[in-house]
């Protein structure tokens, strides 16, 4: 465009220098004209010039203007708007376990292949402010909304989250599913509620040093999730603090160092008890209240936590007391009733990376022909559930219940990439009983250690 | 003997098996095209001798507040060597691409060499350009990147400012003083080096706001003939910023030799090619001394001094509705 302006001023410009030498000598006052008309020239040209420049840098971001972005990678497929401030996100979840007990009563089948998880994660950001997530669950025998929530982002200090998603109580439990050291959440998990409905309110502040949560929610018991509706008149507060001292602290050996402080106050009165049952790694259940139980009146939950990382080293602990208010009947009388558990666990990745609350992320993938293996991570933990003695014998049976786990397990996750992972875990759990228990359970799983050996093949992006 | 030569070509044999090839992204601003093309090629080849691998640097250049964003949506940059540190404070502050401590990682504040803002005038200087008031002359014309998208824009804008408000007296008459500049300006180009085919290959303006460098580039690329270069009685310090993305280089396992290659701007090879390139170095004395005649002698002035710091000076100036928006109607 440049040149052909220049092109369409040639011609004019060239009878003026032709003629100029030609012409006779000029007076003053011609000269001033010429000397006008040569710098109203020069501005015309540099008019021009500015004109076609900014065609052309017009040109050059048009052509340089990002175009909306379509990422296949495993993260999930991710479609987004070219600025960035919109974008939709398809992930998967699937969970292939393996379980073989060893050494237990001949009565039980328990040997199986389970699908754990199978879950499509459809997530969503609109206007950067708005979010969603939707995640449909397809595995464990039926399909079932296990989150479904909207978010609004008002800044890093403060977002909003509303309807049905995880309670801001469990340390483990808030881990994501995939990146958990096990592949069973310790024996903890059964004392803290998992998704509920709600809203909550999050954030970080102090650069990112404090983290917090904290909601009302319709309140579900512990270990479990909410059916998609609360009905009741009562509701939770749950909320968690996590402090991050010396997050940046760079060379500090406590810049992974998480102390954490979660804990729910409510009020509970259902028609059933605390919980369904709570259940060890191998996923049997070793204690579960008598059928007539009802809750009624206050509950509560404190949850002291922990957590650390530092290059391949990452260590996670919680500790939580469970408060409940139960009537044998809906008629008789009321007790608290106490419930403790705790946890502590250990990971350290191998191949030399970073250990993570949100996985470990291989710095090669498993490839023969390039003679790379991915990583590996070594795992143990140690985890131990105390059921208050006062449960016995009027909220369950000592006959058939024991009133403390403590399990012990050991664990190799192989990342072939950070899609793909083989879990391999062994469990051990040793069961405690009350004083009233007969010598011998009455429930097969409880009349020896629970040993269970529990693979499983993990897809997730 | 047989045995030790045997030794020798297994060891070799394994060396070679294991011997890695890198690939890094440096995400860097307009004007370091050159700087980085000749330090690359340094850097690969002492890596390559230190450790037997092969290292490739692919860079990537833009405005430098445009290529934060960049990074930010997701460009898996393993640095960024960016024109301000107010944009790698952008990584972490919307993104937590990088600890907020960032700058204190490397020596002298994470800024391996420093430039100043110069005028690049035309031969003669036929409108008389000595300092920042001539350019504020009606009929003078001005070019200078886009403060929104341009690092090098925003210390511009910044040197103008301070010597306005140390001229003229505070801060209302430097906001008059800079919108009757931005009144001269006819294009904005997105980055400085946009701007230097502006003025010098459009031959479009009467002077040219510029990074010292890429004024000694443009004398150097288009003749010293056409061009001079005019050294205002006030500048502004400024200190081009250097860091490794953690989150990228953690994905990529590339931390290391992201690092290493960072760390290798401060030697003295990493100083004389930076000197060599017009940049001041910043921390070898020999390659100081060695291009200090380069370098005009010129009052400076630092952005945390005068405006507080980045942070502070672009939520001013810079952010929606600042300074710079008030003034500038295009």
């Amino acid at each position: 465009m440049r040149n052909s302006s220049f092109r369409k001023l040639a011609p004019a410009l060239t009878v003026l220098a032709v003629l100029a030498p030609a012409a006779p000598p000029l007076g003053a006052a011609e000269d001033r004209a010429l000397t006008l008309l040569r710098d109203q020239i020069r501005a015309l040209e540099q008019k021009l010039l500015v004109l076609e420049r900014k065609q052309e840098i017009k040109d050059e971001a048009a052509a340089a203007a990002p175009a909306p972005k379509v990422t296949v990678n495993d993260k999930g497929v991710t479609l987004a708007s070219a600025d960035g401030a919109n974008s939709l996100r398809v992930r998967g979840l699937v969970q292939l376990d393996a379980r073989l007990f060893f050494d237990d009563d001949a009565s039980i089948v328990n040997n199986a292949f389970v699908l754990r998880r199978a879950r499509i994660i459809s997530e969503g950001t609109f206007a950067r402010r708005y979010s969603f997530q939707l995640v449909t669950e397809f595995g464990g025998g039926a399909v079932s909304i296990l989150d479904a929530n909207l978010g609004v982002a008002l800044g890093q200090g403060l977002q909003f989250k509303l309807g049905k998603f995880k309670s801001p109580l469990g340390h483990e439990q808030l881990q994501s599913d995939a990146w958990t050291f096990f592949n069973e959440r310790s024996l903890v998990t059964g004392l803290v509620p998992n998704r509920d409905l709600g809203v909550q309110a999050s954030g970080d502040l102090a650069d990112g040093r404090l983290n917090y949560a904290v909601g009302v929610f319709g309140g579900v018991p512990d270990g479990a999730s909410t059916n998609n509706s609360d009905f009741d008149n009562e509701k939770d507060v749950v909320g968690r603090v996590q402090v991050s001292p010396f997050r940046n602290t760079a060379g500090s050996p406590l810049q992974g160092l998480t102390l954490g402080l979660a804990g729910s106050i409510g009020r509970q009165k259902t028609a059933s008890g605390r919980t369904a049952g709570y259940r060890t790694d191998g996923q049997q259940t070793f204690f579960a209240y008598a059928a007539t139980t009802v809750a009624d009146g206050a509950s509560w939950r404190i949850s002291p936590q922990l957590d650390y990382r530092r290059g391949s080293l990452g260590l996670l602990g919680e500790y939580v007391l469970s408060a409940v208010n139960l009537r044998p009947s809906a008629t008789g009388p009321k007790t608290e009733l106490q419930h403790r558990a705790w946890q502590l666990a250990a990971g350290y990745v191998l191949t030399g990376e970073d250990s993570s609350y949100n996985g470990v992320v291989p710095a090669t993938n498993f490839d023969p022909a390039q003679g790379t293996w991915g990583a590996f991570e070594v795992a143990a933990r140690y985890a131990s559930l105390e059921i208050d003695d006062a449960v016995f014998p009027q909220y369950a049976s000592a006959a058939n219940n024991a009133n403390e786990a403590s399990a012990v397990g050991v664990g190799l996750n192989w990342y072939l990439s950070k899609a793909v992972v083989f879990k391999f875990d062994y469990y051990q759990t040793r069961f405690g009983f009350n004083a009233a228990s007969p010598a011998v359970s009455s429930a097969p799983v409880l009349r020896q250690d629970e040993k269970s050996f529990i693979t499983r093949f993990q897809l997730t992006f | 003997m047989k045995a030790k030569l045997l030794s020798l070509a297994a060891f070799a044999l394994v060396a070679g098996a294991s011997a890695k090839n890198i690939e890094l992204l440096n995400v860097s601003y307009d004007p370091t095209r050159g700087l980085y093309s000749e330090f690359n090629k340094a850097f690969a080849a002492h890596w390559l001798a230190q450790t037997g691998d092969t290292v490739t640097i692919k860079q990537s250049h833009g405005g430098s507040g445009k290529q934060a964003r960049a990074v930010i949506d997701g460009l898996q940059a393993d640095v960024v060597t960016l024109a301000l540190a107010g944009d790698v404070d952008a990584l972490h502050d919307v993104a937590k691409l990088i600890p907020a401590d960032w700058q204190k990682r490397l020596p002298h504040d994470s800024s391996p060499y420093t430039s100043t803002i110069v005028f690049l005038v035309r031969a003669g200087n036929p409108k008389g350009i000595k300092d920042w008031d001539d350019l504020v002359r009606p009929g003078v014309s001005v070019i200078t990147p886009n403060p929104k998208t341009s690092g090098g824009a925003q210390w511009n804008y910044l040197a103008a400012w301070e010597f306005a408000r140390r001229k003229l007296g505070g801060d209302a008459a430097a906001k008059d003083f800079v919108r009757a500049l931005y009144k001269n300006v006819p294009v904005l180009d997105s980055g400085a080096r946009g701007s230097t085919t502006t003025f010098a290959q459009r031959g479009i303006g009467d002077v040219f706001i510029s990074w010292e460098n890429e004024a000694f580039f443009a004398l150097k690329e288009f003749g010293a003939d056409k061009f001079a270069i005019v050294v205002p009685s006030l500048s502004i310090l400024a200190q081009p910023t250097v860091t490794v993305v953690d989150k990228v280089v953690r994905k990529k396992g590339t931390a290391a030799v992201a690092q290493a290659y960072l760390e290798y701007l401060y030697s003295e090879e990493g100083q004389d090619i930076a000197g060599r390139n017009f940049y001041r170095p910043a921390v070898s004395a020999t390659a100081q001394a060695k291009y200090a005649a380069s370098f005009p002698q010129v009052e400076l002035f630092t952005i945390d001094a005068a405006f507080g710091g980045w942070t502070k000076a672009k939520q001013v100036h810079f952010s929606e509705g600042g300074t710079f928006d008030q003034i500038y109607a295009p």
